[in-house]
């Protein structure tokens, strides 16, 4: 893969789809709306589970998110412009309790805050996955029918911009941190910040 | 996804930020045939074949219908129809194409301007229509909405022509996966460009898509002996393409690829880095490749059959590794296969006749099959006794095709099979969540 990604500012993303919302649980465990979190600023969200251990997939985006994290937290400027939101799928396994163990982890730094969200039920997570546009299924064992605690999905990462607009979704192949770390420049350009 | 079946590429490589003018990656894999390589793959034996079919007046219920066929060997039903769905009504149903996820297919009819987006995820083997996008022409001023290539979350499409004159002008669309319109661009007009639009393949490595170019709805819904005849219709074919930068959705240069290019495929062996495309009226094979300065350039590199008698080259389907393609020549039936191991010197290799008529062929990952389907477009299909309606399946051994079952498209009363897409039956056994709830105790056990 080689080519130097188009400059921030110079193109424009186009409005995919509007971000969905949705009542989830914080990691402290109150209950919020999803777009509390996707308002206001340029949100990147990831819908994972923690114990996600496929290479191509949770993993890789929390390394990616990382990256952009460190180099956001460099530009001071950017200051609560952007934030980012993990979002689990495996609400029987990732409590509140859980994630603020697992956010704890991730989630340093002062400029970009870093949300880790559950949901308390299937019920109130499904409408969420099918609004954002999340295939999550379930691994079954053929011979015996039974689940075994691993979920199949295509990774997505969601960027929003502060009007509540998906303006970019990225796939395994497409989760390219200098690209997304363009992209959510360009979304701040938009709004008038002077990125220097 | 996970399963035996499924693969996803391989992710990109990890990249420092600080350093990053320029992003390095990993190779891709192969493509089963024509599929986005945004799309996971079928590694293993495809299990069904959907087959996009035109409907035929007095032909079975004389609707446009998507055809499952179970191609699995070791099926007790392989070799049959196992499922049909009509859509209602003929609307010229051309191409389909695989979303991002492989839950979804969309199908597009030329002259109705109709998509059709059918559940392929919840029980592969009994498609299941969700959606139909009528706004097409509305919402873009284009008409004939013809490729499918699957972006992350939405649809790059491809049609062929305009709401204005019906000619050739068109551009390109973006719709979500929910079906609701995103964006449109004209094709280019300027360095070259003729505004003129068919197929698009995409390289998420170099950050671009090629796109090609055909004729608009006044020529593709005319009677082909009619127009043949007719010299300014003619006149009216695609001599361009073009490459685009992916993120920005602008051209970025416009190719000189005389006499309709049609399907355009990208290799997909690791460190390679050129595409391939056929052009239908002048017979030939043309090659994309940057220079050393890092420019694209495209050069004719070999001509298929003899351009005299006008052959016809349509589909084209690229091997896994990239060092073989089949071309199919519409007019005489003939599947040729094409050594391209060096892309810039191919040469035919084997060819056979498969019938009266060829268009569309796939294979799979391993190539090991092949498979192939009759019919171009209603009006231009051959007529009487030469318009044969088929999907055939053959295996390939590297010297020769042989036949493993076929299915006769008027016989069972099902009308003109035209394009096709591979799918496996191990989705089904990957539960959607919302119909899992009985499973829930299941998980807790298994932790």
């Amino acid at each position: 893969m080689d080519f130097t990604p188009p400059s921030p500012g110079s193109y424009r993303l186009e409005r995919i789809q509007a971000a969905g919302d949705g009542a989830v649980l914080d990691s402290a465990g109150k209950r919020r709306r999803l777009a509390e979190f996707t308002r206001g600023r340029v949100t990147l969200l990831a819908f994972m589970y923690a114990s996600c251990a496929d290479p191509n997939g949770c993993p890789y985006a929390l390394s990616v998110m990382h990256q952009l994290k460190n180099e956001l937290e460099r530009i001071p400027s950017t200051r609560g412009r952007v934030g980012f939101v993990s979002l689990s799928f495996d609400p029987l396994r990732d409590t509140p309790a859980m994630l603020a163990l697992y956010g704890a982890q991730h989630a340093d730094g002062r400029h970009v805050p870093w949300d880790f969200l559950t949901t308390r039920s299937r019920r109130e997570l499904l409408p969420i996955l099918k609004d954002w546009g999340q295939d999550v299924g379930i691994e079954v064992d053929r011979a015996t029918g039974k689940a075994l605690g691993t979920y199949s999905h295509v990774l997505k990462v969601f960027l929003v911009d502060r009007r509540g607009a998906v303006r970019e979704i990225y796939t395994t192949d497409y989760l390219l941190p200098a690209m997304v770390l363009n992209d959510i420049k360009t979304l701040l350009i938009e709004d008038g910040l002077a990125l220097r | 996804m996970k399963s035996k079946q499924i693969v996803r590429r391989p992710r990109l490589s990890l990249i420092a930020l600080a350093t990053a003018a320029v992003v390095a990656g990993g190779p891709a894999l192969a493509d089963e045939t024509s599929c986005s390589p945004f799309t996971p793959l079928i590694k293993g034996q495809e299990d069904l074949v959907y087959v996009w079919t035109l409907g035929v007046k007095g032909v079975g219920d004389g609707s446009d219908k998507l055809v499952t066929v179970d191609v699995n060997p070791k099926s007790k039903s392989y070799g049959k129809v196992i499922h049909k769905l009509s859509v209602g009504g003929r609307g010229e149903i051309h191409h389909v194409g695989l979303s991002d996820d492989r839950r979804y297919l969309w199908g597009g009819a030329l002259d109705s301007n109709k998509i059709f987006i059918f559940d392929i995820g919840t029980n592969p083997a009994k498609p299941k229509l969700v959606k139909t996008i009528n706004d097409f022409v509305e919402k873009t001023g284009f008409v004939g909405p013809h490729s499918f290539i699957a972006m992350p979350g939405r649809m790059l499409i491809t049609p062929l022509s305009n709401k204005k004159d019906h000619g050739g002008e068109t551009g390109i669309a973006v719709y979500n996966n929910k079906g609701e319109y995103v964006s449109h661009n004209a094709m280019p007009k300027e360095g070259g460009g003729d505004g003129y639009g068919y197929d698009a393949a995409i390289n998420p490595q170099k950050n671009v898509f090629l796109t090609s170019s055909f004729t608009g709805w006044n020529n593709y819904m005319m009677d082909l002996g009619k127009m043949v005849k007719d010299g300014e219709a003619m006149k009216r074919f695609g001599n361009t393409s073009v490459m685009w930068d992916m993120k920005t959705m602008k051209p970025l240069k416009v190719f000189q690829t005389p006499g309709a290019p049609l399907e355009v495929r990208w290799s997909w062996k690791s460190g390679d880095n050129w595409a391939v495309t056929t052009t239908a009226l002048t017979s030939k094979i043309w090659v994309y490749k940057q220079d050393a300065k890092g420019e694209w350039q495209v050069k004719d590199v070999a001509t298929i059959g003899d351009p005299a008698k006008i052959p016809l080259p349509v589909d084209i389907s690229i091997t896994a590794d990239s060092r073989g393609m089949w071309i199919n020549t519409f007019m005489d039936g003939t599947a040729r296969y094409w050594d391209m191991s060096d892309p810039m010197k191919p040469k035919e290799v084997f060819n056979k006749r498969i019938g009266s008529q060829v268009n569309m062929v796939s294979q799979s990952f391993d190539g090991k099959r092949v498979y192939f389907t009759s019919s171009l477009l209603g009006n231009w299909d051959k007529k009487d006794k030469d318009d044969e309606q088929y999907l055939k399946a053959y295996n390939w051994d590297g010297k020769d095709l042989k036949l493993a079952f076929e299915i006769d498209f008027y016989k069972e009363k099902l009308g003109r099979a035209h394009h096709m897409k591979f799918q496996a039956r191990d989705l089904s056994t990957l539960k959607p969540l919302d119909s899992a709830q009985s499973a829930l105790p299941l998980l807790a056990q298994s932790r």
